[in-house]
């Protein structure tokens, strides 16, 4: 319950400049359009709200540094804020194309029901011809960078289409001269020497699932013979050996893992973590389970309230700050990326966390048999019946046909949260975005309804929780904190470099 | 009857669930927009009262709906109409500022038009033809015509009936 009474507030309007903001535990959040930040004590806030700062206060020069003060507002600053925070607008175009080479996998995962096939479909296997086509395609990107991703199914199950895009993208690039990278998201149980050492040659970034400690992995994640975990890890330790012999810093090159939260997941955050630390990871990604790809009988199984959720994400977090004080180095994703932005003043371009969404203007998905979609969530929504994010096809249409689609169009529209209700007076609005795929999912349309929003309440439990941090952290807390901003560019994986 | 908060008033038929929803607080907009929502779940009918109210009526796509899911209808569509209402005002609010994100977002990623896309660009500045007259208007096409375009359109009808 607010600890604000508005209708007691005198509001002066001509003190404060724009601003939203937001109680967060014992402090107010006030942000202001360019996404400057303060945490002001419920007194100062109401101070600030009414004019009543007096000037040359320490409280004054706080809100003047922060841009906050109508008087002294400086135009030029927050322009060119924006503009950085905004950076990934300009020049832009698609720098993520996601390639799902197959929808045959070996594991049978019990959150992944609609987009994969046994291991017989070999139907759903993408042929080299499109395989070359959706290079030519990805590689028409207006970016100046383009990530190549290959999923699946499993893609080691149709390896030869992994080469044939590598070889093809590399011969291409070579005129172009585009920032080329390649990752692939494997369960590395079909992993051999044969395939690895191409990867390793061709410097393809290698990313797994684990979904925790052995038990819960090999439940969710299923092989036949029951040891999904043990495989993962056994080449998870061999790949990290091999960067290792190769000369590269382990800190910055080891197998990414990703993890998806169920409801069996919620009471292992600790034994998660420590997983994670002890396969070499130096980050963890909590995302919540999304709404795509499994049958209802199976959601009612995995699926859990938002506030368990972020219960579990704040033990966790925790836990990983305490870890870093101990010396390990372990950071959460979400966090990272929130606080590159709060923190840094700047958009780490993460697809699904900016305003307008990445969706076919930063990514695209081709599918095995050819046709294109906005992004990897609009690729299993047609696997589940529904065709809305559909835009093409790399036989028939080019690559500026697709990103100028009525679809791209109207969920560049429904994602910018100046234009949603919430959004638009929400704190967080210079920090945060919305998934249109996913509001299509849940609420029937790519606006979504953000009260009603399970993403929308994992956003701001998120952003409560480290505003939370920021006004109450140590200098220890708060140096890693922002240790967490920092990028280190993976050179290693950039072709031709 | 069920009395919803937001003047919303609904009704349970067999099968059915219909809203009386007031034009003054919620925008036609908004109506269509909310409405549109759940096409994929209802057959959804759209009328005037004559009291200054637009009828929903959401028959549900399902021959045996359960009583309880027509009322939880009432509920999400009065939810989503809100929402519809509420974006339809900060959308007039901000358009300049959503029309520049969009552009600006759209001409990044798309670049600039290829050669190709110049080759099969119409130039000319010519009206697309129109055999069936889509883009008369009605005084154009039924209207009373003045003499002299009824003795152009004998003359042209004489022209036609000598080949």
């Amino acid at each position: 319950m607010s600890r604000i009474d508005l209708r007691q507030l005198r509001l002066d309007p001509r003190a404060p400049a724009f601003f939203r903001w937001r109680e967060v535990g014992e402090h107010v959040v006030v942000t202001n359009l360019e996404g400057r930040y303060l945490l002001l004590s419920l007194d100062e806030f109401k101070r600030f709200a009414e004019g009543q700062v007096e000037a040359g206060s320490p409280l004054h020069q706080r809100l003047d540094e922060a841009n906050l003060l109508r008087a002294s507002y400086r135009v030029e600053e927050a322009a060119a804020a924006l503009r950085r925070r905004k950076s990934f607008l300009q020049g832009g175009g698609v720098s993520l194309g996601i390639l799902v080479v197959t929808l045959r996998c070996n594991e049978t995962c019990v959150y992944c029901h609609a987009s994969r096939a046994n291991m017989e479909a070999v139907q759903t296997d993408m042929s080299l011809e499109t395989a070359e086509k959706a290079v030519d395609l990805l590689l028409s990107t207006t970016s100046p960078s383009i990530t190549i991703e290959f999923q699946g199914g499993e893609p080691l199950v149709n390896f030869a289409a992994v080469q044939r895009v590598i070889e093809a993208a590399k011969a291409k690039n070579q005129a172009i001269g585009k920032r080329l990278e390649f990752t692939m998201v494997t369960n590395l149980a079909l992993m051999d020497e044969e395939k690895l050492g191409y990867l390793l040659d061709n410097h393809v970034q290698i990313c797994t699932s684990i979904d925790g400690p052995e038990k819960l992995h090999n439940a969710q994640r299923k092989l036949p013979t029951g040891d999904a975990h043990q495989r993962a890890v056994r080449w998870i330790k061999e790949i990290n050996h091999r960067y290792e012999a190769m000369g590269l810093d382990p800190t910055l090159y080891h197998v990414e893992a990703l993890l998806t939260t169920t409801r069996e997941t919620l009471p292992l955050w600790k034994e998660v973590v420590d997983t994670y630390v002890g396969l070499g990871c130096r980050a963890l990604f909590l995302r919540p389970i999304d709404p795509f790809g499994f049958a209802e009988r199976t959601r009612l199984r995995v699926e859990y309230p938002r506030s368990q959720y972020m219960e579990f994400y704040r033990r966790a977090v925790d836990y990983m700050i305490e870890l870093n004080k101990q010396g390990v180095e372990i950071l959460e994703r979400y966090a990272a990326i929130f606080l590159t932005k709060i923190l840094g003043g700047e958009d780490p371009n993460f697809l699904d966390l900016r305003s307008p969404a990445g969706t076919g203007i930063g990514q695209m998905a081709v599918n095995y048999d050819g046709e294109v979609f906005t992004c990897d969530e609009g690729r299993m929504l047609h696997e589940m019946g529904d065709d809305t994010f559909l835009l093409g096809h790399v036989d028939t249409h080019r690559y500026r046909e697709l990103v100028g689609h009525e679809t791209v169009r109207a969920a560049v529209i429904a994602s910018n949260l100046d234009g949603q209700p919430d959004c638009t007076n929400c704190a967080y609005n210079p920090y945060c975005g919305t998934v249109p795929a996913n509001n299509h999912k849940t609420a029937g349309s790519m606006f979504g309804r953000m009260r009603e929003s399970a993403i929308c309440a994992v956003h701001k439990g998120i952003q409560d929780y480290l505003f939370e941090k920021l006004a109450t952290a140590d200098a220890e807390t708060r140096a890693i904190l922002e240790r967490w901003t920092t990028h280190r560019p993976r050179e290693h994986f950039i072709q031709g470099l | 009857m069920h009395q919803t908060p937001h003047n919303v008033t609904a009704e349970l038929e067999e099968g059915a669930i219909r809203l009386r929803v007031d034009r003054e607080i919620y925008p036609l907009p908004a109506i269509y927009g909310a409405s549109y929502v759940f096409i994929d779940r209802c057959f959804v009918f759209l009328e005037r009262d004559g009291e200054g109210r637009v009828v929903v009526t959401l028959q549900a796509r399902d021959p045996n709906p359960a009583e309880e899911a027509l009322r939880a209808l009432v509920g999400e569509f009065s939810n989503e109409l809100l929402s519809c209402a509420w974006r339809h005002q900060i959308t007039a609010e901000n358009r300049h500022l959503i029309e520049a994100v969009t552009s600006q977002a759209l001409a990044g990623a798309m670049g600039p038009p290829s050669l190709d896309d110049l080759a099969s660009f119409d130039f000319t500045s010519d009206g697309f033809e129109d055999p069936l007259g889509i883009a008369q208007s009605w005084e154009e096409k039924h209207g009373r015509k003045n003499k002299a375009q009824e003795a152009g359109a004998a003359g042209a009808g004489e022209e036609e009936g000598g080949r």
